[in-house]
Parts: structure tokens; sequence; C-alpha cells
């Protein structure tokens, strides 16, 4: 490296880092249309919070952003789990076709089950350097922040939560942090009550509406440092092949408060329609 | 007594030893502290202790020391021999009782 006039440049500083420095790198889920409202994917080394109430799918979400990143981009992961254990991981990955067992054999994944406080022992070796050590992995999702809850004080889980996103980032690792909500059907809706939305890089919610009796998924980019993306909520499925991203809930309004209801224009064309019709038939 | 059968029995001297044996197997990324482990087979740390210790010694399970905190894991390598070596043993006693 030269350093000419006592300053280091800012390419030379990029190259000392590891090529990072203002790159604006992107890790693909391999979702499209998630890639899309993304504007192509999460930034690199960014620490992503899926928030969801239970049953959402955030599982299956960050199962897919691992398996697609070893599968189709060359990255490995590791899937950090509290409470499920591996083995029913194993099986409900087998479901979307996801051979997660082969993936650890080939030394490209890592399915790791501990405790939270465990997790946060901060020694000179913590149990991420030695799992990392064995695998050199890009991805991580941790599944789930929630479970954090149990073991340290309410005052304290920022704190601890902000350590291991430090943790996380100094390892270069782009994370996926798994977090329960409680589903909200009232007049507001935050992710976190305890202020996580400020540790994080970004904000993915995954949401249950019900619209017109039944019971829908919505996907919104909540927040995105640094980056512009889609601010509309997007229906999705979960099929057997993982996700899938339908288009945007353009006909509703007040969904995430709960009461969904049709926008005014909709309820027009729909007046609109039957009046049509009345006159047709006379 | 050979070292096999001895082996076996000691593998299988207690329904806690049975219940930790399949969760190791079938959950070889388990790392966790004895409370954590206790906590997934449905027991408490004081109950499944003297149990763990056993495995220890007999080197399915081995200990990392992370900050404060003790966790257990499955020693894969060890596991493996100690696995290979007791059906070698089954199959050498189901062959001798048929002959």
């Amino acid at each position: 490296m030269s350093i000419s006039g006592g300053k280091t440049s800012h390419s030379e500083f990029g190259q000392l880092l590891g090529g990072r420095v203002g790159e604006g790198a992107r890790v693909k889920t391999g979702i499209m249309e998630l890639d899309e409202m993304l504007r192509g994917g999460f930034m690199e080394g960014d620490a992503v919070l899926l928030a969801g109430s239970a049953g959402t799918g955030k599982t299956t979400l960050a199962l897919q952003y691992l398996v697609t990143g070893i599968t189709r981009f060359g990255e490995p992961g590791i899937y950090v789990t509290f409470e499920e254990l591996p083995d029913q991981i194993y099986r409900d990955a087998k479901n979307f076709g996801w051979d997660l067992r082969s993936l650890e054999e080939a030394n490209k994944f890592k399915l790791v089950c501990t405790s939270p406080n465990l997790l946060l022992e901060s020694g000179t070796q913590t149990i991420l350097d030695e799992v990392i050590k064995e695998l050199p992995a890009k991805r991580i999702a941790i599944d789930s922040l929630s479970h954090l809850a149990m073991y340290v004080q309410e005052n304290q889980l920022r704190q601890e939560a902000y350590r291991l996103v430090r943790h996380l980032k100094t390892r270069e690792l782009s994370s996926l942090l798994l977090w329960e909500v409680n589903q909200t059907g009232g007049s507001s809706f935050s992710v976190t009550e305890i202020g996580l939305s400020f540790l994080v890089d970004c904000i993915v919610v995954l949401k249950q509406i019900e619209i017109e009796s039944s019971l829908r998924k919505a996907i919104l980019i909540q927040k995105m440092r640094g980056s512009d993306h889609d601010k509309r909520l997007r229906e999705f499925e979960i099929t057997p092949g993982g996700f899938k991203i339908e288009s945007a809930f353009s006909e509703y309004e007040g969904l995430m408060t709960g009461s969904a209801r049709k926008v005014a224009s909709e309820k027009f064309v729909e007046l609109f329609r039957g009046a049509s019709g009345k006159t047709k038939s006379r | 007594m050979s070292n096999a059968s001895e082996t076996l029995a000691r593998l299988l001297a207690s329904e806690i030893r049975g219940d930790l044996l399949v969760l190791f197997h079938r959950n070889p990324g388990l790392i966790d502290t004895l409370d954590g482990v206790a906590r997934r087979i449905g027991r408490t740390a004081a109950t499944i202790e003297q149990d763990v210790n056993d495995l220890i010694n007999l080197g399915v399970l081995k200990t990392r020391v992370f900050g404060k905190s003790q966790a257990l894991l499955l020693d894969r390598e060890r596991d493996r021999e100690i696995l290979e070596t007791v059906a070698a043993h089954i199959k050498d006693t189901r062959e001798g009782e048929t002959l």
C-alpha cells in the first residue's frame, strides 16, 4: 500500500478493508420480486430485522435466503435457532425441496442450535467465532431475537441486541434477525417496543391482514438505510417452492391499522359497474 | 465383558442417557449449556448431570467454554468411532448366536 503525504487514499482504504468501502454491493435474496422491492437486494453486511407474527413465514423466508445464497450465489450460510430443534427445521425445509443436511455435508451450511445466553457470551472465542472458523459464512439468520428477551432484563435487551448486531457486522456477515411481534389489530403498528428499529439497517415486515373475511399475507419494506425501496404493501404466498410475492394491495387502504377498506376510487368503479349493469339489463 | 459390550451397556444405562443420545444424534449442531440441554429433553440440569458426565467420559459429548459458560456438544469424530465399535460388536454377537 502506498502512502503519499501521510494520507491513505479512499481506494487504498477500500483495498485494506477488503474492497468494501463505498461499493454498496447487494446481497440478493433470490426472490425476484423481493429483490426488486429492495432495489437489487439487501445491502452487503447489513443487519436486517425480519418482523412478523407467528405463522407469517419468517423461518421460511430466512431459510430461503440462506439456501438461495448457497445454491445460486455461492455464499455459505449459518442458521442459528434458539427454540426449534434442527431436526424439525431439516424436515420443514425438505418440504420446500431444500436439503439442508446435504448442504451441511458439503460444508456450505451450518445449523446451530443453542441458547441465547450462550450466543451472548463474550470471551476470547465466541460461539459464532467457533462456527465461522469451520465455515466462512457470508450470510446468517438468527431465529429469533425475541428469545433474547427471555434471558436478559428488559432494560438490557437493546444493549445486548446492539452488541450482537455489532458482533455480526465486524465479522462481515449479512444478517437476518427474526423478531416475533404480536399481530396488531388496532390502530397503531410498531415493529418493536424496545427500540430495536434504530439498531438495524433494514426492516422487513410480514403481516397477516384480513380482507373481506379472508386472511391474506403482506410484506413491507419498512426501512432501508442508505437505499431507496418499494414503499408499497405487497401480497405474498408461501408456495411449495417458497416465497411468491404478488402485486401491491392498490385497491385497499388502512391495511396496516387492521381496518382494510377499499379506496374511494375503487368504490366508485364498483358503483359505476353496478349502475352500468343495471342499465344494460333493462 | 469386552470393551465394546461395556461401552454399549454404559451408553444405554439409563433412560436419560438414551434421551441425550437421541437428542444429539438427531441434532448434531446442538451447542448448549447443561440447563439448555436439560430443557430440550424436558428435564432439569440436576437430573441429567450424572448422565452427561458419563457421556463426556465415554467421549460421546465434549465441552467448550464460551465466556463464563460451559457448553456441551457432540464429539462427532469420537462418537462415530464409538458407534462403529458398538455396531461391529452387535454384528459379531448376532453372527455368534446364529452359528
